[in-house]
C-alpha cells in the first residue's frame, strides 16, 4: 500500500520546468489569452445570432471554470453545482420581480449566501470519498430540483419565473445581444482572473495537495477540510454570480431549465474535461469548442431526431474520459513536448 | 389504523419496485465497486426489448426475460470491456464515462422512438388480490417476490459458490486474488454481464408497470444508488431492505406530507446515512473504503 512514495505523473511534469510561474508571465498569459477569446466577439460583431452563441460560451465557460476551482483543482467531484446556480438565478430573478431590486446590487450579497449554502452542505459531505461524495452532490441537486418545483410563492413551481423585460442598464437587462455579449465576457474573464490567481495563492497549492494526496496533505500540516470548504466557497459563490446572469439573460427560469444535469450540473463537469481538468484555461477553451458545436446539432437536428445533439455529447463524454483525460490544454502540451524532444534528439 | 396499513402495503410493494431495479446495481457498485451512472438504462433497454418482444413476437413479459436479460447482460459485458475496464482504477472518470453512456443511450431512444411511449397495455396489469380490505395489485406483488427470490440467489451466488467468493475475492484484493489463480478480468467481465442482466431482468418484470419511455431510467437511477448505499455496502440483504424502507418512506412522506415531497424526505434520509455511516445500515463499518484504495 505505499503506491504513493511516487509522486504523481503530472507534478513530476509540471515540476521539471515551470517552478512557479512569476505574477508577470502569469498575467500576461492571462491578458493574451482574454484578448483571444474576445477575437470572435469582434469579429461577428455583426451577426445576431453568432452573438448569441458566444455569449452563452463565454457564460458556459466561466460557469466551467468556476466549477474547475473545487472540481479541478481541488479535485472534489460534484455535480450538484446545479444547487448553487439556482441560488444565483431564482434569488436574483424573484428579488427583481417582487421589489425591484436590481441585479447589480444584489448579484454579490447573493453570491455570498450561495457560498455559505455550500459550506453548509458541504461540511458534512466532505468526509465522503470520491464517487460517493458525486453521489451526495447529485441527491442535492435532486432535492433542490423537488424543492424548487414544492415551494411555488418563492419559485413559482413548474410554472417558473418570468422577468418583465424593463430595458436598462440599471436592470442588467439589454435590447442587444452584444450588450449580453460584453456582459458574459466581463464574467468570464473574472472568473478565469481568480483562477490565474488561485493557482499561484497559498490556497490554490493547498488544493492541489488535497487532490493529490489527501492524507499525504494532512500530514505535512494542511487543514484538509478548511481548504476543501474555501474552494468550495468561492467555486459556488462564483457559480451563483453566473446564475444571476443567466437568469437576467433568459428571464424565464424553471425548475428543469436549472437543474437537469445534462444541461447544468454535469454540463460545467464536462466542459471542463473537454478543455483540460484543473487547467486554468481548460474550462473555457471546452466551452469554445463544445458549446457552438451543440448549437450547430441542435439547429441540424432538432426537428428531425430530437435528442441527437445530447447523445453526441454523451458519446464525446465518453470518449474523452478515456482517451483525453488531460482534454485540450494536455493534448497541445503532449504535443509541445514531443516536438521539443524530437528536436533536441536532431541536434548532433 | 387501516389507512396506515393501507399505506404500508403501498410502500412495501414500491419497495419491491426499488430492490428489484437495484439488484444489478447492488452486484456492480455494492459488491464490486464500479460507479454505473448508466444502470437505469439498461432497466430501459430491458423494458424496450420486452415492448418489442410482446408487440412483433407475441411473447408475455414474464417469459421474455429468457431473452431480454442475457441479451442486455451482453451488452453489459461490451461495455464493460471497452468503457470499464481501461477506468478500472479511476472512479473519477467512470462517473463521466458512464454519465456519458446514459446520456448517450436515453437520447439515442429518443431520436429513435421520437419521444412516443409505449405501454404492454392491460394484458397482465389488471389483476388485483384482494385480502379484506387490502387490495393489493397482482404485477406489484410478483415484483416484489422477484425481488425477494433473486435477492435469496445472489445471496447463496456471493456466498455458497466458487464463482461468488471469486467476485467478493477480488473485490478486496486484486492482487491476491490473482496469486489465487482467480482470472481478475473475467471475473470484473462477468460480474458486470450479471449486473446488467439483472437490469434487463428487472426491466422486462416491470413493463405492465411503467409506460416505456427513453428518460424512464431517469426514475430509477439515483434511487437505485440510494438503496445500495443505505441498505449497506457489499450487504445483498442490506439493498433489500434499503429498497423497502425507501419504498415505505415514499409511501408515508407522499400520503402524510405531501406527493411533490416524497422523494425529497427519502433523498435526505439517504444523505443523513451516507454522512453518518457511509457503509450503509447493514454494511461493515469502513465498507465504503473497500474497492477504492490503491490497488497494484
Amino acid at each position: 500500500m505505499n503506491s504513493t512514495n511516487k509522486p504523481p505523473r503530472e507534478a513530476v511534469k509540471a515540476g521539471a520546468h515551470d517552478v512557479i510561474p512569476s505574477a508577470r508571465s502569469a498575467w500576461g498569459k492571462y491578458a493574451a489569452g482574454m484578448a483571444l477569446a474576445l477575437l470572435p466577439f469582434a469579429l461577428l460583431f455583426d451577426d445576431p445570432h453568432w452573438v448569441n452563441i458566444i455569449a452563452v460560451t463565454y457564460l458556459m465557460g466561466g460557469l466551467a471554470a468556476a466549477w474547475n476551482i473545487i472540481g479541478g483543482f481541488g479535485g472534489q467531484f460534484s455535480l450538484g453545482h446545479g444547487v448553487f446556480f439556482g441560488i444565483g438565478a431564482y434569488t436574483t430573478a424573484s428579488l427583481f420581480i417582487r421589489f425591484g431590486w436590481s441585479p447589480w446590487l444584489t448579484m454579490v450579497p447573493i453570491a455570498a449566501l450561495a457560498a455559505g449554502v455550500a459550506m453548509l452542505i458541504s461540511w458534512p459531505t466532505f468526509r465522503l470519498r470520491g464517487p460517493f461524495f458525486a453521489i451526495a452532490t447529485l441527491a442535492f441537486n435532486e432535492v433542490a430540483f423537488v424543492l424548487a418545483n414544492h415551494m411555488e410563492s418563492l419559485t413559482g413551481g413548474p410554472r417558473g419565473l418570468m422577468i418583465p423585460f424593463k430595458a436598462g442598464i440599471a436592470n442588467m437587462i439589454f435590447s442587444q445581444r452584444w450588450q449580453y455579449a460584453i456582459l458574459m465576457f466581463c464574467f468570464v474573464a473574472l472568473v478565469i482572473g481568480v483562477s490565474v490567481w488561485l493557482r499561484r495563492s497559498r490556497l490554490g497549492y493547498y488544493l492541489l495537495a488535497v487532490r493529490e494526496d489527501e492524507d499525504a496533505a494532512r500530514a505535512a500540516g494542511i487543514d484538509v477540510l478548511g481548504t476543501k470548504l474555501r474552494g468550495m466557497a468561492l467555486s459556488a459563490g462564483l457559480t451563483s454570480i453566473g446564475g444571476t446572469l443567466f437568469a437576467m439573460y433568459l428571464r424565464y427560469i424553471d425548475p428543469p431549465t436549472i437543474f437537469t444535469l445534462s444541461d447544468i450540473g454535469v454540463k460545467f463537469a464536462l466542459l471542463s474535461l473537454i478543455g483540460g481538468i484543473g487547467t486554468v484555461a481548460g474550462p473555457l477553451l471546452g466551452a469554445a469548442l463544445i458549446i457552438p458545436f451543440e448549437n450547430w446539432l441542435r439547429a441540424e437536428f432538432a426537428n428531425s431526431l430530437p435528442g441527437v445533439s445530447l447523445a453526441i455529447l454523451g458519446l464525446l463524454m465518453v470518449l474523452a474520459a478515456l482517451f483525453m483525460k488531460r482534454g485540450i490544454v494536455g493534448a497541445i502540451e503532449s504535443l509541445f513536448k514531443r516536438l521539443q524532444g524530437s528536436k533536441s534528439k536532431d541536434r548532433p | 389504523m387501516d389507512q396506515i396499513l393501507t399505506v404500508l402495503t403501498v410502500g412495501i410493494l414500491l419497495g419491491g419496485i426499488y430492490g428489484l431495479v437495484s439488484i444489478g446495481l447492488n452486484l456492480i457498485f455494492g459488491v464490486v465497486r464500479i460507479v454505473n451512472f448508466a444502470q437505469g438504462e439498461l432497466v430501459m433497454f430491458g423494458m424496450y426489448g420486452t415492448y418489442f418482444a410482446y408487440t412483433h413476437l407475441h411473447i408475455h413479459p414474464y417469459l421474455s426475460v429468457f431473452i431480454v436479460a442475457p441479451l442486455v447482460g451482453l451488452l453489459g459485458m461490451v461495455i464493460q470491456r471497452l468503457v470499464i475496464q481501461p477506468l478500472t482504477s479511476e472512479p473519477n472518470m467512470q462517473i463521466f464515462a458512464t454519465f456519458g453512456l446514459l446520456m448517450f443511450f436515453q437520447n439515442t431512444m429518443l431520436a429513435v422512438s421520437r419521444g412516443e411511449a409505449y405501454s404492454v397495455g392491460s394484458m397482465a396489469g389488471t389483476g388485483v388480490l384482494e385480502l379484506g380490505d387490502l387490495k393489493l395489485s397482482s404485477v406489484r406483488l410478483v415484483t416484489l417476490g422477484a425481488a425477494t427470490l433473486i435477492t435469496i440467489g445472489l445471496h447463496l451466488f456471493l456466498s455458497r459458490t466458487m464463482a461468488g467468493r471469486a467476485i467478493r475475492a477480488v473485490t478486496q484484493d486484486k492482487r491476491a486474488a490473482r496469486a489465487m489463480g482467480i482470472n481478475v478480468e473475467r471475473t470484473f467481465l462477468i460480474t458486470f454481464g450479471i449486473g446488467a442482466a439483472l437490469a434487463g431482468m428487472a426491466g422486462a418484470l416491470l413493463t405492465p408497470i411503467y409506460s416505456i419511455t427513453p428518460a424512464v431510467g431517469g426514475n430509477f437511477i439515483l434511487a437505485a444508488f440510494a438503496v445500495v448505499v443505505l441498505g449497506g455496502l457489499g450487504s445483498v440483504w442490506g439493498a433489500y431492505i434499503g429498497g423497502l424502507i425507501v419504498g415505505i418512506v415514499e409511501a408515508f412522506a407522499g400520503f402524510y406530507i405531501d406527493p411533490v415531497l416524497r422523494s425529497a424526505v427519502w433523498f435526505i434520509i439517504f444523505l443523513i446515512v451516507l454522512i453518518v455511516r457511509p457503509a450503509g445500515l447493514l454494511g461493515q463499518a469502513g465498507a465504503e473504503e473497500v474497492g477504492f484504495r490503491e490497488q497494484h
